[in-house]
């Protein structure tokens, strides 16, 4: 009796941290939901292992449910991952199931740590793991695993558009695989081993600092053509 | 009078067919390449970045006529040398071969100036050669690509320099290239001092590059001592500047090498050509 009681209690309390994850994310995903479309200035700075980039200015157009182009002058790297397929992966929430974590503090915000793994096989996600400020109903860090892309962490950072969860700041940190390319692809035949501590590293961040948000004023779908 | 004669065995390189020869094949060779990298330009980019693509993507015109034209030098600095070869090993031996060196010595002027207006003539010849690439490269390939950041690949990563900070590297990479050149040119001079047909000394200029570029990408130890020493380590030097940060001590060690190594040559067929027999 006594641990039926125990076991009783305890399938009560994982179903109501279950939905309360759920809810959660639905208020995420409905805040997401409100922005139909939005252009943006990106100041982009890359610090990868093996690459060398100044930082570089570029336009990020997004419209629902997926169109999602950057307009540079000049090259720009961007994470394959992480800008639009979350948002597209939770807004159909059939097609995962959540659950709640401890509580934890990303930049002085009180978050919630909630897990999100997918249902069935076919997805290319294969875990999230998502902070996400309870009070405002934005994300404030996420951790995506996926079959093709690795993992991927970003720490995103609010301002003035936070009422449509749109960040300021997205700092992307991601994974580079050991990259060594023969002295006749590269016809640098000169080219003395290197060392250094960065050749060795495989972590690398991006960080996107996000202004000039115009949001809702309607984009045409041929700025997504071109 | 060195000018004068100059002037002469600059007009005799014009009048040889084999000048041209260079021209037409760098003019060929540079429309195949662009051709290609209009037509499948985006797959062999994507075999450069395929290491990286699983996590990132390059946006923005990579494809472009700054990395066009750095493709282009790439691939043909290494063939260039046979054609600066072609002409300039046949300068002295090909007279001798003729008989026709007897009659230029018969001029009020010294041996020690026939070989110097020949050396002088053989760079007018490369420094023609190495615009006429740098013309077709980046014109062409900026006239049918535009221009953009350039995607630089190096044995260990990847650097991408902004369109307004490449023009002047291509000017100076042209500039060591040239001087690299300069040093085939000198080099095939040299032989052709000592040689008695025009062969000879092509053949035996591509010979030394072949081996010494052999020694050079052999990563064996016992060759370290020597590498640094071989002009032919020095003559990919104009990819320096495509480095970032520059390694400008390194381009100026190469520059002094290649310049020592164009002395010798010079000092070495002034002296045989003053102690060659020109009389059998």
């Amino acid at each position: 009796m006594k641990t039926l009681f125990i076991l009783s209690l305890s399938l009560l309390h994982f179903g109501v941290f279950c939905q309360t994850s759920t809810e959660l994310l639905n208020k995420v995903v409905s805040k997401i939901n409100t922005v139909k479309d939005y252009s943006a200035t990106a100041k982009i700075s890359a610090n990868i292992p093996m690459i060398k980039i100044l930082p570089s200015q570029a336009t990020i157009y997004f419209k629902q449910k997926n169109k999602f182009k950057v307009v540079s002058k000049g090259i720009v790297i961007l994470p394959k991952q992480g800008f639009t397929d979350l948002n597209a992966f939770l807004s159909n929430s059939s097609k995962y199931q959540s659950l709640l974590g401890d509580t934890s503090v990303i930049n002085s915000v009180k978050t919630v740590v909630i897990t999100v793994i997918p249902k069935g096989d076919g997805n290319d996600i294969v875990l999230a793991k998502l902070w996400v400020d309870y009070a405002r109903s934005v994300i404030m860090k996420s951790q995506i695993t996926s079959a093709t892309n690795g993992s991927i962490t970003t720490t995103f950072t609010y301002g003035d558009k936070v009422s449509f969860g749109l960040p300021t700041k997205m700092v992307f940190e991601i994974d580079v695989k050991k990259f060594k390319l023969p002295k006749s692809v590269a016809a640098d035949i000169n080219q003395k081993k290197s060392l250094t501590p960065a050749d060795t590293s495989k972590k690398g961040t991006i960080t996107i600092s996000l202004s000039d948000y115009a949001v809702n004023q309607g984009i045409n779908d041929s700025v997504f053509s071109k | 009078m060195l000018l004068k004669n100059t002037y002469n065995e600059f007009v005799k390189i014009l009048s040889k067919p084999r000048s041209y020869l260079g021209i037409g094949a760098l003019t060929l060779l540079i429309g195949i390449i662009i051709f290609a990298m209009k037509v499948d330009g985006n797959s062999i980019v994507s075999f450069v970045t395929a290491s990286f693509e699983q996590t990132l993507t390059f946006n923005g015109k990579v494809i472009n006529g700054n990395l066009i034209t750095f493709i282009i030098l790439q691939m043909l600095i290494v063939h260039i040398p046979l054609l600066v070869a072609l002409v300039t090993g046949d300068l002295i031996s090909g007279e001798a071969a003729m008989g026709t060196i007897r009659m230029l010595a018969t001029k009020p002027i010294s041996r020690t100036q026939i070989v110097l207006s020949k050396f002088i003539a053989g760079a007018l010849y490369t420094l023609f050669l190495t615009l006429w690439l740098g013309l077709m490269a980046l014109g062409l390939s900026h006239l049918i690509f535009g221009s953009g950041d350039l995607i630089v690949l190096n044995s260990d990563g990847i650097v991408i320099l902004p369109e307004n900070d490449i023009l002047w590297r291509y000017g100076a990479g042209f500039a060591v290239a040239f001087l690299s050149l300069l040093t085939v040119s000198s080099l095939s001079i040299c032989l052709s001092t000592f040689a008695e047909n025009s062969i000879g000394p092509i053949v035996a200029t591509m010979a030394i590059i072949l081996l010494f570029t052999i020694i050079g990408t052999l990563d064996v130890t016992v060759f370290d001592s020597i590498k640094p020493y071989l002009f032919t380590t020095h003559m990919a030097s104009w990819r320096s500047y495509f480095e970032d940060p520059v390694p400008f001590a390194s381009i100026k060690q190469s520059i002094i090498i290649l310049l020592v190594h164009n002395v010798i040559f010079i000092c070495v067929s002034i002296i045989g050509f003053n102690k060659k027999d020109i009389t059998s």
